[in-house]
């Protein structure tokens, strides 16, 4: 995997594969692994094992300014293919090149240290999400963060007491803090009501235009017109329409919704 | 990210680690410097006084094997598991498992040096001798948190596919501890069995720093250090290779 800098090409996919090797789940323990390999050590040695392909055969290329939504059914791929581009999977083959200025997230429920407060979780969040920023931008960057999280009151609560709602208006506010070349938002509106959903909607938005490109992973299509100028729909790890965004929501809707895997 | 700002973010989490587990009481913290310090004191009781082992300088020698070997133990006691707790963080955002794992073995190496510093300047005033070889020491504790991480990186890695690889490895160090020369030297192994001792990776590890402290020599500390090389390499190969073969299926399955 290599990164993308002077380009307007912010992430370049070609001829991804990935496929998952489904061995592990045959024992999960040390203790069968050696009553297997007394009973049969031939077996255990000659096993084959079974594939799982995630992805087969990407194409994709994210240029600035594309504001991307990747839907799909549960099981197409679609966090597969983030994860790749977060460099958190390695491609069973092809080539991934992202921007080095690339901020994904997966979970907007996130707290690292549940007993210490939401601003210190913020804090650490930050320091996590942003390395490159001095110490002064970070405190600039939380501090703006917090005030739009609206957390009031909160923000010096532990951490564990906060709902689902609470945390992902804190993660939201930190991830969109800041304007980076290409940044992958994972489903992770649903946990926020509507109302900061649309005010970080209109926040990612006002980042976008200053900056890079998005690829937002979600099932609302009403987000998806919302937030995206263009649609890529996966089936079963396939990319099997890229383009405008009505005739994408139309192609995923008349999936069939019996052959989800 | 560059080696500068991952270790920007160990230390981080290290002091927001420490930070979240000490808020309320000092005496935690107290509490796990004076740990290592009592069994200390209980093992010298024990067999020092008891079982009358005649080890020149004892105290001094128990020092440099002991606390080195409760450090390891409880710092691999902590991380087996630490990256299958840390599921979510680590499939939320890009975040190196290794960040989570070298906040931990920090966090127990502050606690081991100072216990181990409070006994060392203790026996330095008593019975120890102190010698050139002492500004070695520190080498000896980057060998020691070298093949610590190491080992635990590996151990934790596989304990995501193979879920009692922590009980495994508990009654494993138990048994090492009766068979690792912690508190008697390699020298009353019988000489045909002594060679084994080259292939315990404990020993390996503890033997950089006792050697720096007890009854040091060149020789030995040659000896020890490179013995305690090999078995950081040894370990950084099989961590690497576990990470990079599994890497995929280690965030599948967290």
């Amino acid at each position: 995997m290599t990164s993308i800098s002077k380009s307007n090409i912010l992430a370049e996919v070609k001829n991804l594969n990935l496929d998952f090797t489904l061995r592990q789940y045959h024992s999960d323990s040390l203790r069968d692994v050696f009553i297997g390999a007394i009973k049969n050590p031939i077996k255990l040695l000659l096993r084959n094992d079974e594939k799982l392909e995630a992805l087969k055969n990407i194409n994709l290329k994210v240029e600035k300014g594309e504001r991307v939504a990747l839907i799909g059914k549960n099981g197409a791929g679609k966090t597969s293919l983030c994860r790749c581009l977060a460099e958190m999977y390695v491609p069973t083959s092809g080539d991934v090149n992202v921007h080095e200025d690339t901020r994904s997230i997966f979970d907007s429920s996130v707290g690292i240290l549940p007993e210490l407060t939401g601003r210190e979780n913020a804090n650490l969040l930050a320091r996590f999400m942003y390395p490159k920023l001095s110490k002064s931008e970070l405190e600039n960057l939380v501090r703006e963060a917090l005030e739009f999280s609206e957390l009031r009151n909160f923000i010096d609560t532990p951490y564990k007491y906060y709902s689902n709602g609470m945390q992902t208006r804190l993660t939201l506010s930190l991830i969109s803090a800041y304007p980076c070349e290409l940044l992958i938002l994972d489903e992770i509106f649903d946990g926020a009501d509507q109302f900061f959903r649309n005010k970080v909607s209109k926040r990612v938005l006002e980042m976008i235009e200053k900056s890079g490109a998005v690829i937002f992973v979600s099932h609302s299509t009403e987000n998806v017109r919302i937030a995206c100028n263009r649609v890529v729909v996966l089936n079963k790890g396939e990319i099997i329409f890229d383009g405008n965004v009505d005739e994408g929501i139309k192609v995923y809707e008349s999936l069939d919704p019996e052959g989800s895997f | 990210m560059t080696y500068g700002e991952h270790f920007n973010q160990v230390i981080a989490l290290t002091a927001a680690n420490v930070k979240s587990r000490y808020r309320k009481t000092f005496a935690g913290f107290i509490w796990v410097v004076l740990n290592p310090i009592m069994m200390f004191g209980a093992q010298s009781l024990a067999f020092k006084t008891f079982l009358k082992i005649q080890v020149p300088n004892f105290y001094i020698f128990l020092l440099g094997g002991l606390l080195p070997w409760i450090f390891i133990i409880q710092t691999i006691d902590m991380t087996v598991s630490m990256l299958q707790g840390s599921g979510q963080i680590l499939k939320s955002f890009k975040l190196h498992p290794l960040t989570l794992l070298w906040s931990q073995v920090l966090d127990n190496l502050v606690n081991f040096l100072f216990a181990f510093l409070i006994l060392l300047i203790a026996l330095f005033f008593g019975e120890a001798e102190v010698t050139r070889f002492i500004v070695l020491l520190p080498v000896g504790v980057l060998i020691l948190i070298w093949g610590v991480s190491s080992m635990c990186w590996y151990l934790s890695i596989l304990q995501i596919f193979y879920k009692d690889v922590r009980y495994v490895v508990q009654f494993v160090t138990s048994m090492m501890f009766f068979l690792t020369p912690i508190f008697y030297p390699a020298s009353y192994i019988p000489e045909q069995y002594r060679y084994l001792v080259n292939f315990n990776p404990f020993y390996a590890l503890i033997e950089p720093i006792r050697a720096t402290i007890y009854n040091p020599s060149e020789e030995q500390i040659t000896w020890a250090f490179t013995r305690g090389i090999i078995c950081c390499l040894v370990f950084s190969f099989l961590a690497i290779l576990n990470w990079r073969t599994k890497k995929n299926d280690f965030y599948l399955q967290i």
